[in-house]
Formats: C-alpha cells, structure tokens, sequence
C-alpha cells in the first residue's frame, strides 16, 4: 500500500452514489431531445416517482460555454450539450450555491454507443464538471440498448421495464405527433394554430403518461410488457389529440417541396440553435420538413445485432436471431398502432432490412458509428419511393461517420445524378454558410414541386377553381387530419390534386 | 540502439502452409493506411497461406504529399483528417503507379482488432473512419467512372472483425471466394496462419522493447515513450519526429509493443491490483470508462504504463488535425503521465506538411527536459515500486548483448 500513496495516479470521474432514499428530493436532469419528447419523458418519471427536470434549450451561448470547457476539436453536438448543461449548473451555482446543486441535481445522459464520441460524452461532461469546479456532481450513464440494467448506481435510480417501456412509448408519441406536426403547419389557414394545437397536445399526453396506472405497472416483466404492447391507454389518447387537431383547416394547394431531414443523431433531432433552427428556417423558406424520428434510431439499434449473430451462425445465434425479429415485430405492431390511432397520417418506419439493401453497394452496413448506412439508406429510400424532393443531411463540423457517409454519397450521386442533396455542415456558428448552401438546392426542390403539380393538374383536368368549388362543398377535405394517400409524386399538393380528382369523379 | 520500427520490417514474410491452388501469379495490392500498420502481418500471413507468392503482395509506399498530388488529388470527396484523406493517393498508387499491375485491390473494412487488451476492456473497435474509410475512398475512384474496372483490377473491401477471430473465417471467405476463388476450409486455414503471423510479429517487437527497457534499466538511462495510433509510424503521417529525439540518442519505444510480460506487468501494477483499484494489468476503467476504442484504449493504457515505468521519463503523443477520436483523451492521457512527474509532450494537428522548424524548436526543448529530470524522474518512479525489478534480475540475452555491441 505504501507504493500507492507516494504516487497519487490519475483516476477518472467516479459519481457518488444516488440512493434510493435521495429520489424525493434530487432532480434528475436530462436533455438532448425535442422539447416535446422530453415533456413527455418527464411525464414518464414522474409516474415512476423520481423528481425529473429536462435542460433548458440549447441556444448558441451553450457553445462558447463548451468551447471554453473542453480541448478543442469535438464536434459540435459534444460542445452544445456540454455547455447546456455547464450554464445550467452554473446559472443555479448563481441562485442556490454550490453545495446545493451538488446536492439538489444528477444528470443522466445517455452512453455506451461504441465507436463515436457519442460513447464518450461524459468524458466531455466530466471535464466541464472539472473546469466549473463540480466534479462532486453526479453523472451517470444510461445504456441505450438495455431495457432493464437493475438498480444502478446506489438504487436511486431504477432501470426496469416500467422505466424503460415507458421511455421508449413517450419517445413513439412524440414522433408521430411531430410527423403530425410538420405536415401540416406550413400549410395552415390560421397562423400559429398548429403550434397551439401542438402545445396542448403534448400537455394532454405528458398527464398520460404521468398518470399510466400503477397496478399495470406492477408485477413480472412479461406483465408489464403485454399491457404496455396491448393497452389501449396509449392509443385512446392519440385518438383524443386527433380529435383536437381535426380542427385545424390546411390550404394543401400551397405547392411545396418536401425536404426529408437526415444526419447525425443529436443534430437531425435537435429544434433549436444547435442547428441554426434549420427546420423551421425551411418551412420559412416555403418547404414541408419530414422530420426523422427517433423511432428509426431505435430500430436500428434493435435491428443491428441480427448481422454480428449470423456471422455466429450456432443454434443459439440462430435463437437470439429469431428473437430479436419477434421484437422488431411487436415493436413496428406498437409504432403503427399509435400511427393509425392518428388516422395513419404519421409516416410509416422504412424496412431496416432495405435500407440495409439499398446502402449496401456504398455503405456496408455493420460500419457502426453515427447513423452508420442508414444516411445512405434513407436518403436512396426517399428518392426511390418518391417520399421527399430533397434529402437535407445535418452533418456536425468534425464528425467522425457523418464525413464517410457523406463522402460515399458522392458514389450515389454519381449513379443518381438527379437525388436533391444537400449535405449541410453544421458548426454552430457559420449559419449564414450552411443556410445559402441548402438554399441553392431548395431552389431546385421548388422547381420539381411545381413542376409536378402541373403535371398533376395537366393528368387530371383539374383547375384550382374546381378544386376551390370542391373544398367548398367538402370542408372535410381542409383538416389537417384528412388523410391525402400516395399517388407516386413527392409533393403534398400533387398527391392533393390526384387524390381529388378521383372523389370527383 | 535502434529498435526495428513497424516501417523497416513492413511486408517481411511470414510462414504459411503449402497452398492448395496455384495463385502464385495474382498479385495483390494492399493501400498501406490506418490499422493495416497494426495487422499488416495478419494480412500477409493470410494471402500466402493461400498460395499468393510474397512478392505478389504489395503494399502501397509511405505516405507523402507527392504521392497524394499525383495519385489522388481530385478523387476525396470529403474533408476529413490526413490519415484518411491521404488513402486515395494510396489508392491511386496501386492502380496508376505499378510497373507490374496488380490483379486486386484489398483495402479490408476492420471493424475490430485483436488487441492485448481484448478481455480486460470493453471492446476493441476501430476508430469509425477507420472502419469506413475505404467506403469514402473508392466513392473517389467510382463516383464518375469505374476506374478499378477500367484498370482491369478487382476492387475488394471485406467487413472483417479481426477482434472476433471465430467471425473472421467467413467474413473473407464470402468476401473473396470469387476474387481468389477459395473454398471455406482454406480460408480458415489461411486465417489462422494471419492470426500466428501477426501474434509471432507482435512478440518479436515485444522482445526487442523489452531489451531496451532492460538495458535502460542496467544504465539507469532514459527512454521516450510515443503514445499514438499505430499509423503514425507511417513517416508521412507522424513525420519522424520520434527519430529525430532518436539522434539525440534516446531510445525510443512505442506503445504498441511495450512488453507485456507477466513479470513486469505485476512488478509495474500488482499493487493496484492487490488494493482492488484494477482488476489486471490490462485494465483501465480506473482512468478510461469507456473504453470502446481499441487504439484510443491503448493509447489510455500506455500512458498509465509511461506513469509508472521509472525508465521512461518522457512521453511524447502525437495526434493528426481534427483526430475525433483523439479529442477527448487529451487531458486524461496528459494527466496519467504527469501525475508522477513524467514529462509530457504532445505534437498535435499533425497534417501533410511536415512543421520541420517547430518539431526542431521542440525537439531541442524535449532534450533539454529530458536530459535535466530524468535522474529524478527515476528514482522517484522507483521508490515507488517494489524492490525487485524482473528487467534487473534477469541475465542478459544474447540478443540483447549483441544489440547492444552493435
Ligand atoms: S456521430 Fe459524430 S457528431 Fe455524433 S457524437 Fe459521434 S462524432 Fe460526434
Ligand atoms: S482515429 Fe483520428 S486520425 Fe485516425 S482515422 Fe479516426 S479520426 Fe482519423
């Protein structure tokens, strides 16, 4: 022993731990969503008992505090998290004091994801926590592919089935209400209804799922599996929010381009400054965003192990394989359940297995790292199937797999000259750059939209005096949860026109 | 006093089994990038297994700005840092620059290594763009044409997790069964000779850091310990700056082939491990966590090796520009080191131009260092650990003596 205190070796951050008697009176802290799925996550915690708090929005302040607090080089979803969560810790330094925030807060952020930095995250935090001189904060780390980890970290905290089902529900509701969302605010009659409509709507389901009945809640994990598959708790309450956004009345003529969002995980989600707010900014710009949800993220995760069990090849790989397809399947039931209790108007997962097939000549799809083949897969996904006019890829300055995607997309490009790109690098603080880029293939994307909607109305004969004359008469046609099906052209407004002309005739 | 670098004895051949088909004519180009510094054993050991006769295996040279300009230039089609950008010029130096044309371009996607922390950490991945790299590359060499094709080459990138040995086999079997026209039970074979090759490699460099450290040991001498990834060895990437503090006449081992013996792995750990601090030598959750990463997970480990080794008294780190991987084990590694007083120096942002002015203000600033603090470094990194160091109770090897004449 004598040996080890002459020298007094480095030893990395090591929490306290959280205990179970500290759950009435510490908040947890998280964040790195949509303020939507994060109201509805806390909803899920709070039902569970613990004190729950989401981080305030990113803004570009966030930044310069984590450039100030960690080396340089990280990408910049490392350093706006980071600096989120240092000036929050240091605006309540400000108002309570240290001792109390030590005491008073956790934070909890999700990890272990491998090759990126996005498994090491914390690393970042741990040295924000050093440079505010906070290293008796506590952080801790939540595997996002474990749906039941035990109690962890002195019982505090509890990662069971009731937690994680209802992390996983809440992160589903929030996606297809933002699919709900983004269809149908730029078409909108009256400004800023969808937004209200939206508000209310997350309000009603964050008293859903902070009220999910206890006694389901209770018992074995196959219990508590089954209702949460099963229970029609969750789907009544997406009925109830179509009903409020029933009155919302669209004007689908406007003639938009569709701009299908992909990129890096953090940066792709993000409705804020950590991406110059760029969806907002193209609806501004006269576009309708597909926004990605994160239920795709997920189901790559869940989906991902299949290929490293078959290069196994033994009975029990094959057994874990049949397993993790019984999975995907109960979980795509779930997905569609909560899509058709919002009249199927939220867009449907792709197939893990073609976007798998589709990267695969450019992207191999066992390169972890990012969103690994699924940029290269997507993006061939909605060109093929005529889902967007324009892919707009969110890539954060410095990312490690975002800069092999995107430069395998130049081999795509090279044999689909016509797919609408625009990889947009993200640095935080080059918004003018990155915004003009994207703005000179959105000219592009407006082009083809309305050139495809002459094309619809050449086809079916239609003029917008009719189609005008019909709306009339068929107000039903004008809610936002009037569902416009598929007729082979990218564009909402095309589609609008063909799928009238066939109820008139 | 010179250890033999991975540069000088890069593409020696290894033993391999008699082959069962005549391949001894196809040649085989290998891009000399990334982690085939690291397995480049494995792979010559696997193709003349299977009857590619050595001098059909050719990699491609060191790296160099010319190489890239004329070679590659116009063909990246992204931004990203040199250790990366630079394979198309390798690339194009196999397709372009062979007087004997190659028959197959084997630029392998290694997902994982077989690395001696495999066990005692949490994974053995390689860097994303390391495992992605050759996507992005061939997007330069296909994006308008097929130049492979055009160029009467078969382009081949087999996914191969050489962490996981039992994957392995059928990874390059389904990968190369047309190009080489193989059967399963070759291939494996074939692996398994890779596997020994690259293992036997890997205990020879071993040996030779263990005489060094030992006659470091025997002189109370100083050497310097470089903490990289294992393609800084390539002069066009960590541009020699170890061999320039290697004039000065300080030895100089890296990393990757510090021995790893029982003996002085306890000698150097044991007390950690008895205090329950670690759980072997190999394990580094006590400064690394997330320990995913197989180079980054050896470069957490060598500086915890350079912290408590009394002979190496000065650490240098290199890091390429907008190294992702590397970013956030700047200040842990920093710390390990000099939480005993080693010194620590670290070349960061390195690119494709040689800073030969600052590496020469910064050499001379490292000598300096190490020539003044050494001694103490030393004897205070050895009051720390027990008394019997296996490098000064073992007899001298021949090798050793003869190294040493030399
Ligand atoms: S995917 Fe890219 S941006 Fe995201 S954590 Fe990893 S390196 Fe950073
Ligand atoms: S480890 Fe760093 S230098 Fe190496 S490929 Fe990855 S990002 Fe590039």
């Amino acid at each position: 022993m004598e040996t080890i205190q002459r020298i007094n070796h480095y030893t990395a951050y090591r929490p306290r731990p959280f205990t179970r008697e500290e759950r009435a009176t510490v908040t947890i802290l998280f964040g790195g969503l949509t303020w939507k799925h994060e109201r509805l996550i806390q909803g899920v915690m709070h039902n569970l008992g613990y004190k729950a708090q989401p981080l305030p929005n990113i803004t570009r302040a966030d930044l310069d505090a984590g450039k100030e607090l960690i080396d340089v080089g990280a990408c910049c979803p490392t350093i706006f998290t980071t600096g989120n969560l240092a000036n929050f810790l240091k605006s309540e330094m400000a108002a309570l004091g240290r001792e109390e925030v030590v005491k008073r807060y956790v934070f909890l952020t999700a990890g272990a994801c491998g090759p990126c930095r996005f498994g090491q995250y914390h690393e970042s935090y741990t040295m924000a926590l050093d440079g505010l001189g906070l290293r008796d904060f506590r952080l801790f780390l939540l595997a996002q592919n474990q749906l039941d980890q035990g109690a962890t970290h002195g019982g505090g905290l509890e990662i069971n089935l009731p937690l994680s089902l209802g992390l996983v529900w809440a992160i589903l509701c929030a996606d297809v209400l933002t699919d709900l969302e983004y269809m149908t605010r730029p078409y909108e009659i009256v400004p800023g209804e969808t937004d209200r409509v939206l508000r209310e709507s997350i309000e009603y389901l964050y008293d859903v799922f902070r009220n999910r009945p206890q006694e389901k809640l209770r018992g074995g994990k196959l219990k508590v599996f089954a209702w949460h598959v099963l229970t029609d708790y969750f789907t009544d309450a997406l009925r109830d929010v179509r009903k409020r956004w029933d009155a919302i009345r669209v004007d689908r003529l406007r003639v938009k381009p569709k701009v299908k969002i992909t990129g890096e995980f953090w940066l792709q989600t993000h409705e804020g400054d950590g991406n110059y707010n760029i969806k907002r900014w193209l609806e501004q710009e006269g576009a309708e965003v597909i926004p990605p949800p994160i239920a795709v993220w997920l189901d790559y995760l869940l989906h991902s192990p299949i290929t490293s069990e078959e290069w196994k090849g033994a009975e029990r790989n094959r057994k874990k394989i049949a397993l993790i397809r019984t999975l995907e399947h109960i979980y795509h039931f779930v997905y569609n359940r909560f899509r058709k209790a919002l009249g199927n108007l939220p867009y449907e997962l792709p197939d893990q297995e073609e976007l798998k097939h589709l990267a695969k000549p450019y992207y191999h799809y066992e390169l972890r790292g990012g969103e690994g083949h699924m940029l290269v897969g997507k993006a061939l996904y909605a060109y093929r199937h005529k889902k967007a006019h324009m892919i707009c890829e969110l890539s954060p300055y410095s990312c490690m797999p975002n800069t092999m995607s995107i430069g395998a997309m130049a081999n795509v490009l090279g044999r689909y000259p016509d797919l609408l790109y625009a990889p947009i690098e993200v640095k935080g603080d080059a918004e003018v750059h990155a915004l003009s880029r994207c703005q000179m293939i959105l000219t592009e994307a407006k082009r083809r939209a309305h050139a495809e909607f002459e094309d619809a109305l050449a086809k079916t004969g239609l003029t917008l005096e009719a189609i005008r004359r019909y709306e009339e008469r068929h107000p039903e046609v004008q809610r936002s949860t009037y569902r416009i099906p598929h007729y082979g052209y990218a564009g909402t407004a095309a589609n609008y026109v063909m799928h009238l002309a066939r109820k008139m005739r | 006093m010179r250890i033999p670098t991975l540069r000088t004895l890069f593409g020696k051949r290894a033993s391999a089994a008699s082959p069962p088909k005549d391949r001894s004519s196809v040649r085989v180009g290998i891009p000399k990038v990334l982690n085939i510094w690291s397995t480049h054993q494995f792979w010559v050991g696997f193709l003349t297994a299977l009857g590619i006769a050595p001098e059909n295996i050719v990699f491609s040279s060191d790296t160099s700005e010319e190489q890239y300009r004329e070679y590659g230039k116009g063909r990246g089609t992204v931004d990203c840092c040199y250790p990366v950008k630079c394979m198309s010029g390798h690339y194009g130096e196999l397709i372009f620059g062979q007087k004997k044309k190659i028959d197959v371009l084997l630029s392998p996607m290694i997902y994982s290594l077989p690395s001696f922390l495999r066990g005692h950490v949490l994974d053995t991945l390689t860097c994303t763009r390391v495992m992605a790299g050759p996507e992005n590359i061939k997007a330069g060499f296909l994006k308008e044409r097929d130049v492979f094709a055009e160029n009467g080459i078969r382009y081949v990138s087999p996914f191969v997790s050489l962490g996981e040995p039992e994957k392995v086999p059928k990874q390059l079997y389904l990968a190369l069964k047309d190009v080489l026209d193989l059967t399963e039970e070759e291939t494996a074979r074939a692996v398994e000779a890779g596997y020994r090759a690259l293992e036997a490699f890997n205990q020879k460099m071993r040996q030779k850091s263990r005489e060094i450290l030992t006659w470091c040991a025997r002189h109370e001498r100083p050497c310097i310990l470089v903490l990289a990834r294992p393609y800084h060895m390539d002069p066009g990437i960590g541009h020699e700056i170890e061999a320039e503090l290697q004039a000065h006449g300080f030895p100089i081992l890296w990393m990757q082939y510090f021995p790893t013996d029982d003996d002085l792995m306890h000698w150097l750990f044991g007390e950690e491990i008895r205090a329950g601090r670690i759980k072997s030598p190999f394990d580094i959750s006590d400064v690394w966590p997330s320990s995913y990463s197989s180079n980054t997970n050896e470069i957490l480990w060598g500086a915890k090796v350079a912290a408590r080794c009394p002979w190496v008294t000065c650490v240098i780190r290199f890091s390429s520009y907008e190294c992702g991987m590397d970013q956030p084990t700047y200040t842990p590694t920093q710390k390990i080191v000099e939480a005993s007083g080693t010194l620590y120096f670290k070349f960061g942002d390195l690119d494709a131009t040689k800073p030969a002015g600052s590496i020469k203000i910064r050499v001379e600033t490292i000598v300096h260092y190490v020539e003044k603090y050494s001694r103490d470094i030393i004897r205070r990194k050895l009051a720390a650990l027990p008394p019997h160091c296996p490098l000064l109770e073992e007899a001298p090897s021949t090798s050793e003596s003869a190294s040493l004449a030399a």
